[in-house]
């Protein structure tokens, strides 16, 4: 109770104690999770594979500008737009405790609006989109929608009325292209006096291929079909990732 | 007849024993496919190394890692990597540049290890893999990008492409990173001529397949395994040998590890194993896990030595290949029969010993609420870089280092492509020693040590063999320096200016003998753990690669 006053004295008020000490523990399971991780810091800012963290003199700011940019040359990445706003603050918070800092500025905690939550189907439509365990045939092969996958599709614009309409897809874009008498799909990324620069879609994952100038000759139309490409998925699964889709993609 | 027999025995040992040994040429990342580092060349020797002189310096400016990556040298060109993946042709004579790649940095919040090990040269294409999983082939001549091909998204997965890749026919074959997080490891196949991908194999068999009823409930999809080194191939056999990661969660098993499972034997398949892949298809032929049940982050990623060898008088056709942990098996390339085993580190306390069928006695397992001290350190009794095999010695040489780690293991669920060691294992140095690292030579057929060479730091750097009998590697403190192959005698030692952490090589231009080091010291995972554990060492940093000739006209 005495402890409780006397802390309640320093940051001048009950409340205000109550939320630092919630931000610090939210600190220290980012820190177990992010940062005291694999072949980096030890547990509580011990040394592990990377360097003592507890206990160096290091302050807020100091230690907010590592965590923002790194140390280059170390396997020191930086956090600053791969953690969470709060995440970020708890953590800079919670090592500067460990550095005789009892009372860290977190009044940025809180302050960046959540993304916003995906539920039900659709987030399961999101799990299905990138599902790894489906090799090359999940959707993250070729797009990328909500920071994951790979941008070989032009970003998706319109979504799909329903399954089948996501298998009949045209894709006007994609061509014929013959290079040394082999015929394949091609999704044309540039052309010029360097030559020709496009994917091969003959087989997933896409191909960036580059070719000289006049040794790829292009007509209009492919055997390529959107069918082929997600014949991983059955209908129900279609359904949940055009669920996501909707929800995610801004017209 | 029996005479015939014995006659065509000979002739196919010499010629397999020949497809280990480099000539002019260092073709593969392990010099050839049989992954020996071992060269034929033996104008530099025991006699005159004393003269070894620095012949040309070449800067790669790229020191935001150090320089890891194995030369290819082929028709007097030598094509080199830097941790950042800036490649370089470069006159092999002199050093004079060529031309020069830079494939586009990835940005710095991406996860994962910088360091590019080595590219592969075929088909006139330059070919390598990058941090963020792409596969990238050049026009061997003037540098310009054919193709370039997205693997996985490393945003997702948490892994990278550090290893070189292994030229096979008409295919390049490469792994992967990212078995220490919740993520699948694979070996992906692609063709040189176009980069489409001819086949993937992934370590950890997918429901229905055989092996997938070793993994407890749903734990497969994240259960590691990534084979994160390069492998090897014999051309007779059609086969593709490659070591594959630890298992995930690295330090705790009660998620992934079936009720009731024998740890006798083929747990979480095809993680911490040798595996035999059909080089057309990917498909597995055979397999031998060397760590059944892996609790101690021993991958067997690393390299396979395919040696011809007399054993228990008879003539094998076999593989030497060692883990983590040290263990070092032999095996009948053919088939995966067992035919050896031996352990090198002096400092050993996860097993007790070996039965005489490589059956693991004694296990130290990591408990939950406990903190326990392991030996050897998830470093490795050796880490990534190579031995070397000599067929003159017949001796594999060995950098050995003498660590433990203090674990404690934690039951946290899995996140795809995020930490999944589920540990903090701090490393220490054991008690009671002065040196804390060791080249060796060893017999891989007796298990025998033959001799010794102490150093009191540790030694990251891979090792090279020649014909000239002598045996080369660096130190952290920078020292270059060739042994005698026979008796480990030190007779030459040059100091480079930084770090030993990469590869040496050897080859030839226009009748002279160079030998080219990489240099400068790196400073995460393994690099930054043991700078931990010398806290008065600050070992230098760099990105050169220095080669070595004997004087002009001293030949």
């Amino acid at each position: 109770m005495k402890a409780l006053a006397a802390m309640a004295l320093l940051f001048g008020g009950y409340s205000q104690a109550q939320n630092l000490a919630d931000v610090l523990r939210q600190g220290e399971q980012v820190f177990a999770k992010s940062c005291s991780a694999g072949y980096c810091h030890g547990v509580r800012g011990n040394a592990g594979g990377a360097p003592r963290l507890a206990g160096r003199g290091f302050d807020q700011t100091y230690i907010s500008n590592v965590v923002t940019r790194g140390v280059p040359g170390t396997g020191m990445a930086p956090f600053g737009t791969t953690l969470t706003r709060s995440d970020f603050v708890a953590v800079v918070a919670y090592v500067a405790t460990l550095n005789g800092n009892s009372a860290p500025d977190v009044s940025d905690f809180g302050t960046a609006t959540a993304a916003p939550t995906i539920t039900g189907e659709a987030a399961r439509g999101a799990a299905l989109f990138k599902e790894a365990v489906r090799g090359f045939g999940r959707c993250a092969t070729c797009h990328e929608v909500g920071g994951f996958g790979i941008p070989v599709a032009a970003p998706i614009a319109t979504v799909p009325s329903s399954a089948a309409a996501l298998k009949a897809l045209a894709a006007p874009n994609v061509k014929s292209g013959t290079i040394d008498g082999e015929s394949m799909p091609v999704l044309v990324l540039s052309e010029g006096k360097q030559g020709t620069v496009f994917y091969d879609l003959t087989a997933a994952p896409p191909v960036q291929r580059s070719a000289g100038p006049g040794s790829v000759r292009l007509a209009n139309g492919s055997t390529w079909r959107h069918s082929s490409a997600i014949g991983a998925y059955n209908d129900a699964e279609l359904g949940a990732i055009l669920a996501y889709l909707r929800a995610v993609v801004k017209p | 007849m029996r005479f015939s027999l014995a006659l065509l025995l000979t002739i196919s040992s010499a010629l397999a024993q020949d497809a280990g040994v480099t000539r002019a040429d260092w073709p593969h990342y392990g010099g050839t496919q049989s992954s020996w580092r071992y060269s034929g060349l033996d104008q530099i020797n025991t006699t005159n190394v004393k003269s070894l002189t620095p012949a040309w310096l070449f800067q790669t400016g790229d020191y935001a890692e150090n320089l890891q990556a194995t030369p290819i040298v082929t028709g007097g060109v030598m094509y080199l990597i830097s941790a950042r993946a800036r490649v370089f042709a470069l006159d092999a004579a002199t050093g004079s540049l060529i031309w020069q790649y830079q494939h586009p940095e990835p940005p710095a919040t991406i996860r994962g290890f910088v360091g590019s090990r080595g590219l592969a040269v075929s088909d006139g294409k330059v070919i390598f893999g990058t941090k963020d999983n792409s596969m990238v082939a050049l026009d061997q001549k003037t540098g310009r990008l054919m193709w370039k091909v997205i693997l996985d998204d490393t945003r997702q997965c948490g892994c990278n492409i550090t290893a070189a890749p292994l030229v096979v026919k008409d295919k390049v074959i490469v792994g992967g990173t990212g078995g220490d997080n919740a993520h699948r490891g694979y070996i992906t196949a692609l063709f040189t001529k176009n980069g489409r991908v001819a086949w993937r194999w992934y370590v950890i068999p997918g429901p229905g397949e055989k092996g997938n009823e070793t993994w407890k409930g749903d734990s497969w999809i994240f259960g590691g395994g990534s084979p994160w080194l390069t492998g090897s191939y014999d051309p007779a056999l059609n086969l593709v040998y490659w070591g594959t990661g630890n298992a995930a969660a690295d330090f705790y098993d009660a998620e992934r590890v079936p009720v009731g499972a024998d740890k006798g034997k083929d747990v979480n398949l095809y993680t911490a194993s040798v595996v035999a892949l059909d080089a057309d298809t990917g498909k597995l032929r055979w397999h031998y896990q060397e760590v059944p049940d892996d609790l101690w982050d021993y991958d067997s990623s690393y390299e396979v030595l395919l040696i011809d060898r007399e054993v228990r008088g008879r003539m094998r056709q076999a593989l030497v290949h060692m883990n983590k942990s040290g263990l070092t098996v032999l095996l009948d390339r053919r088939t995966g029969e067992f035919l050896g085993i031996f352990s090198v580190p002096e400092v050993r306390n996860w097993i007790t010993g070996v039965t005489e069928d490589g059956k693991l006695v004694g296990r130290n397992e990591p408990q939950m609420g406990k903190t326990t001290t392991l030996c050897p350190s998830a470093a490795g009794a050796k880490s990534w870089n190579s031995t070397a095999y000599s067929p003159r010695t017949g001796f594999l040489y060995v950098p050995v280092n003498e660590m433990c780690n203090d674990v404690t293991p934690n039951d946290r669920p899995p996140e795809e492509g995020r930490d999944f060691m589920n540990a903090a294992f701090p490393f220490r140095l054991p008690p009671g020693r002065t040196t804390y690292s060791h080249v060796d030579a060893w017999d891989p057929v007796t298990g025998k040590r033959v001799w010794s060479m102490p150093y009191k730091y540790v030694l990251l750097a891979s090792m090279l063999a020649t014909a000239g009998d002598l045996v080369f590697t660096g130190n952290p403190e920078g020292e270059f320096f060739a042994l005698d192959a026979k008796s480990g005698n030190k007779l030459w030692t040059y100091q480079t200016g930084a770090g030993h952490r990469g590869a040496s090589i050897s080859y030839s231009v226009n009748g002279r003998q160079y030998i080219a080091t990489t240099t400068g010291f790196h400073r995460t995972v393994v690099g930054a753990l043991v700078l931990g554990l010398f806290p008065e060492q600050d070992w230098r940093l760099g990105s050169t690669l220095v080669v070595f000739a004997l004087p002009e006209g001293s030949r």
